[in-house]
């Protein structure tokens, strides 16, 4: 699928956001296709959080540009990069907690029958169309009416894709939707990510777990102190490189390389430099002997193909 | 845990119920000895809550006439000054088919409607206390109580023959219009018109500091009267305050322990009783009677049977004191 | 590139049990008010059965003394989903009732002298902007709600009492049944009906039809999910596009509304305003709402359990009084008696949540 090259659905061009002094995101230049999933990674505090916000409406970016289908646009708000297709799933996961799925579901968007004020929720079709779309994402819903809170959070988090995708998002931003999750709720949400690209859309998933996004990343991002580290798409990239990248391998080389600068002549600083180099060894990876990753359109079987079971 | 859970459910519901039927005998037990046991049940529902201090002497009379009659007797207020609930204990009265209903009438507009359909059921209704000019139309028997006007001229005609000038009426229940008769009675037997002033009977902090407060704005005020004892005591405590203790023409209507003290001491002219004790007592005679022979007293005029005034002054106060200790004055 | 991924085929699970409509019943929020229902109606059936307790003339007097409570208990727990409470409900009772008797008294007691339709309109008009006015003040400072509607409760008495006595010296008006106008008013809100010797007040049927119609609009409308979502979690709720901020301004208009529908039920059926009635009400309101399954924390609740929670209040209020208990008793029994209901509401959701 990463053989053809489509059209790039999202683009930035030297983002930058600048909050008073403080500069949290600074010439972010980066692609986003459909039907692909772009790997935004970085520690805390490399600037993800600020940059979804940007590219979802929250915030304006303070320079660079940011386009849409090759055009240059302007959000708002979210409800203006909702409009544009782009939706993003946050953390806290917008689900209300009490009420049933298929309520949760149409939240806001609610499908109705009839005119005027008297048009009512055609709860019929709302179930329907719910059991329908998370039947497509793979789950099975016995029992619409259930309550999102009996769900795990891997379910709840595929509510969340499906719902995403069922109304018409073309970009959809997770931001660490792995992040609270055990391996194997961790591995229901990976599977939901494919799917969503496997129809078409493009997803930018953010996370700061290498081990997650390997599998499933058809490119990846690595952002470090608010800038671009680098962008690779996956054949360029092992698993071992890019978890030296997160690990700071090349900072450990840099400290070390300081270090032995100013240590001289004196002993204890030379011991220090020691242990540092050996470090730097033990995360270091030598190119040659590794063979990069093909394409990863199978994802690991972590779980069986199953149902929804409400859970505690 | 759950077997302790539902003991205690169990333990609830059963004291609930004990609570519920309880009571049934409780007050007219009729363990009086050598008292006739009669089968009669009186409902008695007045407007006024037991813990108010008039109030506790009427139900007393209530509760020793079900003795001395051997008829079991139950008494109902709302929880506040509130007609709509009034209405509502009396139809519930009402559906329990008591044999005979005893009833306070402050508002006849409100509670008429109730009042008629116990009628309608034939269930003997007397009044009592108040609603003394509207009763009559309602089918019911007769009145126990005081005309209030006529009370109030009386006292403004003895606040007169001191040359009192500048009087102001002290009203602690506001929207019963048996109280708002005696303050109009009151400036007529007086001859001036004076400020009536509203206070709060459930709070005499309060009460205390309006009246200071009116006492200090308008320094010519040279008579009060109030209109029960949750009026006279703060206004007792705020004279006392200011120094115009014994200075200021005081009366009030109704008795308490702390009124006839000061009416003995001199710091009040006089109080008007209405004899309350009685307007609780007297109608479960009546109708304990009225049930057995098919008669009852007519009252002294309109069929109002007049249970005031009864003019408490400074000869008598010492006399009444113990009464009213014992709840019974 | 696919755009549409064939379903997975539903596959039916051995250890699956279809939940069938008993199952579905068993976990409505209203189920443990109907068993308080007839649980309360039982006790008082067995306790005072001597005293006619089951009896057309006593199911009137309750079904009266519900229905006003009731019409409050709707709007209150409507509110209380969506998260948030109105404590002034009772003093708007006063306010609009006294609005009313203000505007149609004559001039000479203090009164404007108006007609009495164009009166009840302005009225009206005065009630929302009271509801309004709670709803903005929510929604600006975003203080909780419980504290801004302790604050407006005794403004709007206060406003209540200040303001009658300053035109009338009086607290308590009457002599709506001489303007002219009033006989359709007697009609809309005045009529009992009669049956054999039991007396059926009109409030009643307002009550019925009130409640069926919030029902209608909580659970099969976009606004009855958007109330859910209000409640359930907010920020959630807006994220996806719900107008959190209308929402709730709407339903507190919807108890300043729900309390003049009381009041003017009550001027024209007692004959006059009082500037101290209903007083306590926006208490019991919330007790039946929270009877009826309304949780207070928001986000779950029924209309109908509402209702059904007046029911009882009512029963429980009428059946002491039958019963014959002492006044001095009375609010002792009725507390307990609440306690105990709401406690086995809570045991019987529980138990029907775990099924």
């Amino acid at each position: 699928m990463s053989a053809e090259v489509a059209e790039a659905l999202l683009e930035t061009r030297r983002l930058s956001k600048y909050f008073g002094s403080v500069i949290a995101i600074k010439d972010i230049s980066m692609l986003v296709r459909p039907g692909t999933v772009t790997c935004l990674l970085g520690d805390n505090g490399a600037g993800k959080s600020t940059l979804i916000k940007t590219l979802s409406g929250v915030y304006e970016p303070s320079e660079g540009d940011y386009l849409c289908d090759g055009e240059l646009i302007h959000l708002h708000s979210p409800r203006d990069a909702l409009a544009r297709g782009i939706a993003t799933v946050y953390q806290d996961l917008a689900m209300i907690p009490l009420l049933s799925i298929w309520r949760n579901f149409f939240l806001g968007s609610e499908p109705t029958k009839g005119w005027g004020p008297f048009r009512w929720f055609d709860v019929h079709k709302a179930r329907e169309i719910t059991r329908d779309e998370m039947a497509k994402m793979g789950i099975d819903i016995r029992d619409p009416d259930q309550p999102v809170g009996t769900l795990s959070g891997g379910e709840r988090q595929s509510v969340a894709i499906a719902r995403a995708v069922y109304f018409g998002a073309r970009v959809l931003i997770l931001d660490e939707p792995t992040a609270a999750l055990g391996v194997k709720q961790a591995g229901v949400v990976l599977r939901y990510i494919v799917r969503a690209k496997q129809r078409g859309v493009a997803v930018v998933f953010i996370t700061h777990n290498p081990h997650h996004a390997y599998p499933v990343g058809d490119h990846f991002v690595i952002l470090r102190r608010g800038q671009v580290y680098g962008t690779f798409p996956k054949e360029d990239l092992a698993i071992e490189q890019l978890v030296q990248m997160m690990a700071g391998g090349a900072e450990l080389e840099n400290l070390a390389h300081e270090l032995q600068r100013e240590a001289g002549d004196d002993a204890e600083l030379r011991k220090a430099v020691a242990v540092l180099e050996r470090e730097v060894q033990a995360v270091a990876v030598e190119p040659a002997t590794v063979e990069p990753q093909g394409d990863a359109t199978e994802v690991p079987d972590v779980v069986p193909d199953g149902e929804i079971t409400p859970e505690g | 845990m759950k077997i302790k859970r539902w003991a205690a459910l169990a333990l609830v519901f059963a004291l609930a119920g004990a609570a519920c039927t309880g009571d049934d005998n409780g007050d007219g037990d009729g363990d009086g000895d050598g008292v006739t046991q009669r089968d009669f049940r009186f409902v008695v529902v007045t407007h006024g809550q037991a813990s108010d201090p008039f109030w506790s002497v009427a139900a007393n009379g209530v509760e020793a006439a079900g003795e001395d009659m051997g008829v079991t007797v139950e008494y109902q207020a709302p929880g506040t000054f509130d007609m709509v609930e009034m209405a509502q204990l009396i139809d519930a009265a009402v559906a329990s088919q008591p044999d005979g209903l005893v009833v306070s009438l402050p508002d006849a507009d409100a509670l008429g409607p109730s009042i008629e359909a116990a009628v309608a059921a034939d269930i003997p209704v007397i009044t009592m206390n108040s609603g003394s000019d509207v009763f009559a139309d309602l089918g019911v028997l007769v009145h126990v109580g005081q005309t209030e006007f006529e009370a109030g001229l009386i006292a403004g005609e003895r606040f007169a023959e001191e040359g009192v000038q500048n009087p102001i009426c002290l009203n602690q229940e506001v929207g019963n219009a048996a109280l708002d008769l005696r303050c109009e009675g009151f400036f007529e037997g007086l001859g001036v018109q004076g400020d009536v002033i509203a206070v709060d009977l459930d709070d005499p902090t309060s009460t205390t500091e309006t009246v200071a407060g009116a006492l200090q704005s308008n320094p010519d005020i040279d008579g009060i009267l109030t209109l029960g004892p949750t009026g006279a005591a703060p206004t007792i405590a705020a004279l006392e305050e200011s120094g115009q203790l014994g200075e200021i023409a005081f009366a009030t209507f109704d008795l308490s322990p702390e009124v006839l003290e000061a009416i003995d001491a001199g710091d009040m002219l006089f109080a008007i009783d209405q004899a309350q004790y009685l307007q609780g007592y007297l109608p479960i005679v009546f109708l304990t009677k009225y049930l057995e022979t098919g008669a009852l007293p007519l009252g002294s005029k309109d069929r109002v049977l007049l249970t005031g005034p009864q003019i408490v002054t400074a000869e008598t106060a010492s006399q009444v004191v113990e009464a009213s200790e014992q709840g019974v004055r | 590139m696919a755009t549409d991924v064939e379903a997975t085929p539903r596959v039916s699970d051995e250890r699956v049990r279809t939940t069938g409509l008993a199952s579905r019943l068993l976990s409505r929020p209203e189920l443990g008010a109907l068993v308080g229902v007839v649980l309360v109606y039982v006790f008082f059936a067995i306790v005072a059965g001597d005293k006619n307790f089951v009896s057309l003339n006593a199911l009137s007097s309750i079904l009266n003394r519900a229905a006003p409570l009731g019409i409050l208990a709707i709007a209150v727990a409507l509110l209380m989903i969506a998260g948030e409470f109105d404590l002034s409900i009772g003093s708007l009772l006063g306010f609009s009732g006294m609005a009313v008797m203000i505007f149609i008294s004559p001039p000479d007691a203090g009164g404007f002298g108006w007609p009495l339709w164009p009166a009840v309109g302005v009225a009206v008009v005065l009630t929302v902007l009271t509801g309004a006015i709670n709803g903005l003040l929510v929604n600006v400072t975003k203080l909780p709600s419980f504290i801004i509607t302790l604050g407006t409760l005794f403004i709007f008495r206060g406003l209540t009492i200040a303001v009658t006595r300053s035109l009338t010296s009086r607290t308590q008006l009457s002599g709506i049944d001489e303007i002219p106008g009033f006989e359709l008013a007697d009609t809309l809100f005045g009529t009992r009906v009669e049956l054999s010797g039991a007396n059926f007040n009109i409030t009643i049927v307002w009550w019925v039809g009130l409640t069926a119609l919030a029902t209608w609009m909580l659970l099969r409308t976009r606004i009855g999910n958007w109330i859910f979502g209000t409640g359930g979690a907010v920020e959630a709720a807006r994220n996806v596009g719900v107008p959190v901020s209308r929402v709730k301004l709407a339903l507190f208009v919807t108890t300043a509304l729900a309390a003049f529908l009381v009041a003017l039920l009550q001027v024209v059926q007692i004959n006059s305003a009082d500037a101290l009635r209903g007083t306590g009400m926006e208490f019991e309101a919330i007790i039946a709402a929270v009877v009826g399954g309304c949780l207070l924390t928001g986000g779950y609740g029924s209309v109908v359990g509402a209702a059904l929670g007046a029911l009882i209040f009512a029963m429980v209020q009428q059946g002491i009084v039958i019963t014959g208990v002492d006044g001095d008793w009375y609010q002792v029994v009725l507390g307990g008696v609440l306690v105990v209901a709401v406690i086995f509401n809570n045991f019987i959701r529980r138990k029907a949540a775990s099924r």
